[in-house]
């Protein structure tokens, strides 16, 4: 077929350039090597050395608010009308809650002392002065703040009453070490969303139980249903550990620059590609195929295959290496593979766009200021750059729509173990570009109207 | 028989007529030359005939059939050595030619024999593992010219092949042009150098602004400047009063000067010598040589456009 002949041609065009190897195929791989192992320490195996280290500040105060919390139906308007006997047994009730439920202890037990945390954060309590001076000598790498009311908050929370307060847990980062920032958010929220489940279901039962008409204290005076919310508690318990387990498997540095260079420097293989029809025309190779009767579909599509095997093979060298050299699990093989095509197809669409603009333009200049400069917008929202965090807010979802962003989020997100639904917007995002890069790019190639641009010789004399 | 029709063919760009109504026909088996002076609209007129531009008028047919509205009955039979090198420069000469036989569709084991004959054509064995931004001009120039040969076209155009290389190439250029039309391929050679056109070609349109001032063989051609002729004349020196009786023979239509050398443009100048020679005895110069410059084809450019063919 002739359309091999010209992808076939492409590349080989394409590989003899040594810069162009160099920059797309080399570079990325040193650059996460490099960035990998300056940010990491994370080729050793060592619980210690790899667990990120952080400082727990309570500003809380245990026994007031555990006071505070006992006068909760002396200010609840629920409670008003009951009587005497009926306070005391409410009374009894929450004592035996408060010494049953340890909000303290769940935190800090349950949660940070699991032995699967354990393996990758190591906390230390300090007040707030010492852990800032900890986090400025780069010592910890972020401060999370329980906040006044957290212990409140907590009994209001898990007490079975339908009532739901924010936990507002604080968190303090280390600009320096953006990684580590992600995952400690990852697992407060975590924490937060986990009580959040917990909670909702509470208040669903309760709900449930004031819509059928249940008299709320013979409720809450049954054995059965006390029993019940401790059941609650330890499954809350048990979910937020669970979660941990297996969710929150941290991205180490070498693995996140693993995911963000791929996805950096394959957009530079899509501003590779937007000289390749220039270059032909310029070569007047484009002439002499067009001589040859290869018609313009053909040598168009023959760029778009020459863009997208060679963003594949970038992909490829890229999981190679750093799974056989770094020791960088990707995660699931198959949703990878996935993935892998949907970017390549977005990003050959991409490049074959750009392509048909140079070539549409007609000079080197105009397509290079037009194509690096797209090329730089759309690392920088990307991510590839500096994190989209520091970005103005109404730019972190734009990441979602532009090919690196959406592959950054996708390998990600598989890396950590998320599945196939969860990845599903972000893959059925990279085959939408996909499809509207390419239809603007056949667009642009019909507008330009028959061959009248080719020539076979050049003006001067 | 007439393998190519050119009828009143125009290409205009914007205001350039570039192209303006030409007319002319190559026979099958000849080697066709297009003579004429930079911009004078040759690459434009072959651009058409390769099916790269559309003409903005007129006709042309390849064996009877419109080549505008059927550019596939051309393609495959046609092999265009363009005027610029149209090669890749990053990949080897042997990995272009081995695209541009693909290109024909040229396969396996037939495309390589083909390779191996056209490299021994155009002389180029030994580098052909070399990327080609390693060869001198030359040796590009026969890449260019072996990567339009491999699908053996019936017709071959060349847009001025040897323009800037050494002397050894062009010769060896212009030899692969006679044994490719010995061994039966039509060829369309252009150029400005009308001693290539001379050389190589047995009928020649000469082209200038766009159009064909003059067509035919070369005698054909010379002939509308018929009994023209130069004479060169060495002196051992030359003055005024040997000009002015120079200037009084029959048939001496100009003379020129230059040191102690005349030059006479003559019209049928048969007996012209013995005039020459009594009319020189009267004056007090002698004559060291005589020399008889037959007219050629820049004489006839001279003569249709008043204009050398190149500066
Ligand atoms: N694509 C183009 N756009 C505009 N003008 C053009 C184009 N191609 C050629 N011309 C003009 O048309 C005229 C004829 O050019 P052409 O290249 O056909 O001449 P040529 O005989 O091949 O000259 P040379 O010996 O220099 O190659 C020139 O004035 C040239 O500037
Ligand atoms: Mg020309």
């Amino acid at each position: 077929m002739r359309v091999f002949n010209i992808i076939f041609k492409d590349l080989k065009v394409l590989l003899t350039d040594k810069k162009t190897l160099g920059l797309l195929i080399i570079m990325p791989i040193i650059l996460t090597t490099i960035l990998g192992a300056a940010l990491g320490g994370t080729f050793s195996s060592d619980s210690d050395k790899r667990a990120i280290k952080i400082a727990v500040v309570k500003e809380y105060d245990f026994a007031y608010e555990k006071d505070k919390f006992m006068e909760f139906p002396n200010n609840n308007f629920l409670f008003q009308n009951m009587n005497q006997e009926q306070l005391k047994g409410l009374e009894t009730y929450m004592e035996n809650f408060s010494g049953e439920f340890n909000p303290e202890e769940m935190f800090f037990d349950g949660f940070l002392d699991n032995n699967d945390m354990k393996k990758m954060l190591q906390y230390q309590v300090l007040d707030l002065e010492k852990a800032k001076e900890l986090l400025r000598n780069n010592e910890i790498s972020s401060i999370v703040i329980l906040p006044e009311d957290f212990i409140y908050n907590m009994y209001v929370n898990f007490f079975p009453l339908p009532y739901r307060n924010e936990l507002d847990i604080k968190i303090i980062n280390n600009p320096d070490n953006y990684i580590h920032s992600q995952i400690i958010e990852g697992i407060m929220n975590s924490f937060a969303e986990t009580s959040d489940i917990s909670i909702i279901g509470k208040v669903t039962y309760f709900e449930t139980g004031i819509d059928e008409g249940i008299d709320m204290m013979t409720l809450s005076n049954s054995e059965e249903i006390i029993q019940s919310f401790y059941t609650i508690i330890e499954e809350a318990k048990v979910q937020i550990e669970e979660e941990n387990v297996d969710k929150q498997k941290p991205l180490s540095s070498i693995e996140y620059y693993a995911v963000a260079m791929t996805a950096m420097f394959i957009l530079f293989a899509a501003g590779e590609g937007a000289y390749l029809l220039l270059e032909e025309k310029d070569n007047l190779t484009y002439a002499r195929m067009t001589v040859a009767g290869i018609p313009k579909s053909l040598i168009a599509i023959g760029k778009y295959f020459t863009i997208f095997s060679f963003t594949l093979m970038q992909i490829l060298v890229m999981i190679l290496y750093s799974t056989l050299v770094l020791g960088v699990d990707w995660g699931d093989k198959w949703l990878v593979a996935l993935i892998t095509l949907c970017t390549t197809f977005s990003i050959a669409g991409l490049g074959t766009m750009l392509a048909s603009m140079c070539y549409k333009s007609g000079n080197y200049k105009m397509a290079n200021a037009f194509s690096s400069i797209l090329i730089f917008l759309l690392a920088l929202i990307g991510g590839s750059y500096i994190p989209i965090e520091v970005l103005p807010k109404f730019m972190h979802n734009l990441s979602n729509f532009i090919p690196n962003g959406a592959a950054l989020k996708a390998y990600n997100s598989v890396m950590l173990g998320d599945n196939i639904i969860q990845i599903l917007p972000f893959l059925l995002s990279l085959i939408g570009m996909g499809v509207v890069f390419t239809i603007i790019a056949v667009y642009i190639l019909n507008t330009e109207g028959g061959i009248k641009n080719v020539k076979y010789n050049s003006a001067k004399t | 028989m007439s393998l190519l029709k050119v009828n009143n063919l125009k290409k205009y760009f914007k205001e350039v007529k570039a192209v303006n109504g030409i007319t002319f026909d190559v026979k099958k088996g000849e080697v066709f030359g297009l003579l004429g002076p930079n911009g004078a609209g040759k690459s434009t007129t072959i651009s058409m005939i390769s099916t790269l531009f559309n003409p903005t008028s007129g006709e042309i047919t390849y064996n009877g059939e419109s080549i505008v509205e059927k550019p596939k009955a051309i393609q495959q039979k046609l092999g265009v050595v363009p005027q610029e090198i149209a090669l890749y420069p990053t990949l080897s000469g042997l990995e272009n030619l081995k695209f541009w036989g693909h290109a024909y569709g040229l396969r396996g084991s037939e495309l390589n024999k083909r390779i191996e004959d056209i490299s021994q054509v155009i002389g180029i064995k030994d580098r052909l593992k070399d990327k080609i931004e390693k060869y001198s001009g030359g040796m590009k120039r026969r890449i260019n010219i072996g990567a339009a040969l491999l699908h053996k076209p019936d017709l071959l155009i060349m847009d001025e092949p040897t323009v800037g290389i050494d002397p050894q190439s062009r010769n060896h250029i212009l030899d692969t042009v006679l044994k490719l039309n010995e061994e039966g391929m039509t060829i369309i050679y252009t150029s400005h150098y009308m001693e290539e056109v001379e050389y190589l070609c047995s009928r020649i349109s000469i082209m200038d602004m766009g159009e064909i001032i003059a067509s035919g063989t070369q005698e054909e051609l010379v002939d509308i400047i018929k009994g023209q002729k130069k004479i060169n004349i060495k002196l051992d020196h030359v003055d005024d009063t040997l000009i002015s009786i120079i200037k009084t023979i029959e048939y001496v239509e100009k003379v020129e000067t230059h040191e102690n050398e005349m030059i006479l443009t003559t019209q049928n100048g048969e007996n012209i010598f013995k005039d020459l020679i009594s009319k020189t005895a009267e004056t007090e110069s002698n004559i060291l040589s005589i020399d008889i410059k037959k007219p050629n084809l820049e004489a006839v450019f001279l003569h249709l456009t008043g204009k050398a063919l190149r500066d």
